[in-house]
């Protein structure tokens, strides 16, 4: 084992950590609302939102995240469908702009058909009795979602959507295939520059196990916490 | 204040209220009681449309609720209604559970809406627990807030139902007071019970569910001192 080339090396995980984490958040922020809307579509009164949801859901889950992430980076782009590039954005994060949102939304439509499926899981959940004391108040629909049965709802899932977090920051890992410098390209650019094949890889594993472990320690105490006061 | 008018509701095939006609007026204490399975939760849900009724009319105010293209929400407002679980927000505090829709609904403000919950609080003896969460109350506490929650609407009628059955018998007394304090002071109330006592001396009228009809009605002396209806007369002896 040789771990010398971290002393010329180590900014590579640095920036490649701080790239996966800004992926990962971004990816969570618009998977989350994906997932929230999926999940009130398909508890929607009307039967074509709750089809559409339905059928988002199900192709997303059965199929290949690094396909969805081809399709989205190459296949859009050939029917000329690209996303905006700002080359002062890109100068700002340190990454091709246009690359990194391909990144950001495969993963965030990928994950916002898991999340929809939580929250879904996490409203069905309340008491039924919630809606009904609400609405009984003269509350609207949508004020007794939002007051009453989201709230509450989110509570539920808290423990779920952490993992949620915790899995799009371990298979962000596969936007390296199409070049955005997250910390397992890094990582990867490190093992051809060094013709180290195994030191630089187990250094990118545990620096996503060091993301990964305290969040998931984090959501055990929360979880603890909130049964606590109940 | 309320009519109905040949309510109808099955669930699926089961036929629970069968043709309903009947008027609640204002200031009247209307006690319904009868075997479970009678109908009584789904006659009283079917008055504010929790319960969406198969068929027939629910006249509120003069206004035709069962209708479309009015807002029934404004309609609920005006309608009190007390649960048997409860029902209290568990996210919030007791005062929040009050405030709320006063807030949301009637424009108060903050401090308004306060001001009006702690009055009620008050009234049911429960202002030191503004701060509590349901979860730390007894279910006879729950019950008060739940019935305060109600009240502070302002509503010109309150709907309950079997308000003390959920309840240990020790704190049944402290939500029936509750209750009759609120028919003393004129309140309209609907209320679905298995309290007997309660229905004879608090009901200015009270109405004897079966198979999804009203099987007999009247004053709580002639309804319980001399029943016409064989039904009414076994169900009488049963639990009295």
């Amino acid at each position: 084992m040789n771990f010398s080339f971290l002393t010329k090396y180590w900014q590579f995980y640095l920036i490649g950590a701080k790239n996966t984490i800004l992926l990962a958040v971004l990816a969570v922020a618009f998977g989350t609302t994906i997932g929230i809307t999926l999940a009130l579509m398909k508890l929607s009164k009307r039967a074509p939102l709750r089809f559409v949801a339905t059928a988002y859901i199900e192709f997303i889950r059965g199929t290949p995240l690094l396909v969805q992430l081809f399709i989205i980076y190459y296949g859009l782009q050939a029917i000329g469908i690209r996303f905006p590039d700002s080359p002062w954005i890109s100068a700002a994060i340190g990454m091709n702009f246009s690359d990194f949102m391909s990144g950001v939304i495969t993963l965030g439509i990928n994950s916002g058909a898991y999340v929809g499926e939580i929250f879904r899981a996490g409203i069905q959940a309340v008491d039924k009795g919630q809606m009904e004391a609400a609405r009984s108040l003269g509350m609207p629909h949508g004020m007794a979602m939002r007051e009453i049965i989201i709230p509450q709802a989110i509570r539920n899932i808290l423990p779920a959507l952490g993992n949620e977090f915790i899995v799009v920051i371990k298979e962000s890992s596969i936007v390296s295939i199409i070049g955005i410098a997250d910390l397992m390209y890094k990582a990867d650019t490190i093992r051809g520059n060094t013709f180290q094949p195994f030191e630089p890889l187990l250094v990118a594993a545990l620096i996503y196990f060091l993301m990964t472990f305290p969040l998931s320690k984090l959501l055990a105490h929360v979880e603890r916490r909130m049964r606590a006061g109940d | 204040m309320i009519k109905t008018l040949d309510l109808r509701k099955s669930f699926g095939k089961l036929p629970v209220l069968n043709g309903i006609t009947n008027e609640f007026a204002k200031g009247e204490v209307s006690v319904i009681i009868g075997p479970s399975g009678s109908g009584k939760s789904t006659f009283l849900r079917c008055l504010n449309l929790l319960e969406a009724p198969t068929s027939g009319t629910v006249i509120f105010e003069g206004v035709d609720i069962t209708k479309a293209g009015h807002d029934l929400d404004l309609h609920r407002r005006k309608m009190g209604m007390v649960f048997q679980l409860f029902n209290l927000f568990p996210h919030m505090t007791v005062l929040e559970n009050v405030t709320l829709a006063p807030r949301k609904l009637r424009g108060l403000s903050v401090e308004e809406s306060k001001d009006a919950a702690m009055v009620l609080l008050r009234r049911v003896g429960l202002e030191e627990k503004a701060a509590a969460y349901p979860s730390q109350l007894s279910g006879g506490q729950k019950q008060r807030i739940a019935i305060v929650r109600a009240l502070a609407m302002q509503p010109d009628v309150m709907l309950f139902d079997e308000p003390t059955s959920a309840l240990d018998p020790e704190m049944v007394g402290e939500v029936l007071d509750v209750m009759k304090n609120l028919a003393a002071e004129g309140m309209t109330m609907i209320v679905v019970t298995h309290e007997m006592r309660f229905a004879r001396e608090v009901g200015t009228r009270v109405l004897f569910m079966d198979e999804g009809l009203i099987a007999e009605e009247g004053p709580p002396e002639k309804l319980f001192g001399s029943p016409e209806n064989p039904r009414t007369r076994e169900f009488l002896r049963k639990v009295l």
